[in-house]
């Protein structure tokens, strides 16, 4: 973690530093300061995090990762019998 | 942490791993005839591929239940461990990316697994892999590929405590299956001794000697131990996620000493 000691506020010049943003490593006051994931970000930059997201679309996303998904099932099945016959040959 | 586990199952049980075991039960089963047809098969099982391959099938389909049946369970797990009470029906709300994330892992997770079958060392890895599949499942908040398996690599630096979940659960659930198959032949031998029954058919049926009965305990072991096995994983990564945390803190205190000293 980045030293915050004798440091100020970005936001709140009167307020001393509690923690800095992990993304602008901007020193922050606990009021500013949110941890997520571990790690403290302050209010811009987890406001620019999350509307990353959203554009994402992460419906599009779920279905993507889906359909990836019902493909791999669909290996699995074949992987399953070719795997399974060779191991019932050794028994 | 196994004390945390026995508390959450003991909180979560009633219903959710009634839920569980419900949804898993036709996966586990599937899977015992599948093995028992081409133990059946022996060397000829090559030649039968398309009968086995309708049967591998009906495991997969089976297998989109059973996790849906787990992700329900994992997440019972977590609102039980952060809250100390049951969890009503919030548990069946798993978000949409969490339950994608995890369909994604899962899947993964078998297909590494029937690969790893064929080394049998690398079994005790799929598995420990599938465990932090399904504790992870809710901190996945991006639908894609990479972001669940990058939770996975992160929390698989825990690889003693893993390890140690692994060695006990493979313990439990071989004393699991033991007591089964002796809670069946006592079963038979009090029918026999006391309610006078005439049980020589179902002692060859209930004999650990045939296959079809020794793979189905070895399933109603699984399903005994899944609810544990789930609960302590969700627990690893809550603690280990706690941990991380804490020991931020511990640094930045640290070095505010430091600083103050100079």
């Amino acid at each position: 973690m980045p030293r915050v000691a004798n440091q100020l506020c970005a936001n709140h010049p009167q307020r001393s530093a509690f923690a800095v943003c992990m993304t602008c490593k901007k020193a922050i006051c606990q009021e500013c300061a949110t941890q997520w994931d571990g790690i403290y970000h302050c209010a811009s930059c987890l406001t620019a995090q999350r509307k990353a997201v959203v554009h994402r679309s992460p419906l599009l996303g779920s279905v993507a990762v889906l359909v990836l998904s019902l493909i791999l099932l669909f290996a699995g099945a074949h992987l399953m019998v070719r795997t399974g016959a060779l191991i019932a040959g050794l028994f | 942490m196994l004390d945390e586990t026995a508390d959450v199952v003991r909180i979560a049980a009633a219903p959710w791993a009634g839920v569980l075991i419900l949804t898993s039960l036709p996966w586990l089963f599937l899977q015992v005839l599948f093995f028992n047809r081409l133990l059946e098969l022996g060397d000829e099982a090559t030649h039968y591929g398309n009968a086995l391959l309708s049967t591998a099938y009906a495991v997969c389909f089976a297998f989109i239940l059973a996790i849906l049946g787990r992700a329900i369970y994992a997440r019972a797990c977590r609102f039980a461990a952060a809250t100390g009470t049951t969890p009503g029906k919030e548990a069946f709300r798993v978000p949409p990316v969490a339950l994608s994330s995890y369909f994604f892992t899962a899947t993964l997770v078998e297909l590494l697994f029937m690969i790893m079958t064929l080394t049998f060392a690398g079994i005790p890895l799929a598995i420990m892999v599938g465990g932090l599949a399904i504790g992870t499942m809710e901190l996945n908040d991006r639908a894609g590929i990479r972001p669940p398996l990058r939770l996975i690599v992160r929390y698989a630096r825990n690889a003693r405590l893993l390890s140690a979940l692994f060695f006990i659960f493979t313990l439990a659930f071989g004393i699991a299956w033991i007591n089964l198959i002796a809670a069946f032949s006592a079963g038979l031998w009090l029918a026999s001794a006391f309610g006078g029954l005439e049980v020589a058919q179902w002692s060859v049926l209930l004999s650990p000697s045939n296959r079809l009965f020794v793979l189905l305990t070895a399933a109603g072991a699984a399903a005994v131990i899944e609810p544990f096995w789930i609960a302590a994983n969700v627990i690893l990564v809550r603690k280990a996620g706690t941990e991380e945390s804490g020991e931020e803190l511990k640094l930045w205190f640290r070095e505010l000493q430091a600083e103050k000293a100079r």
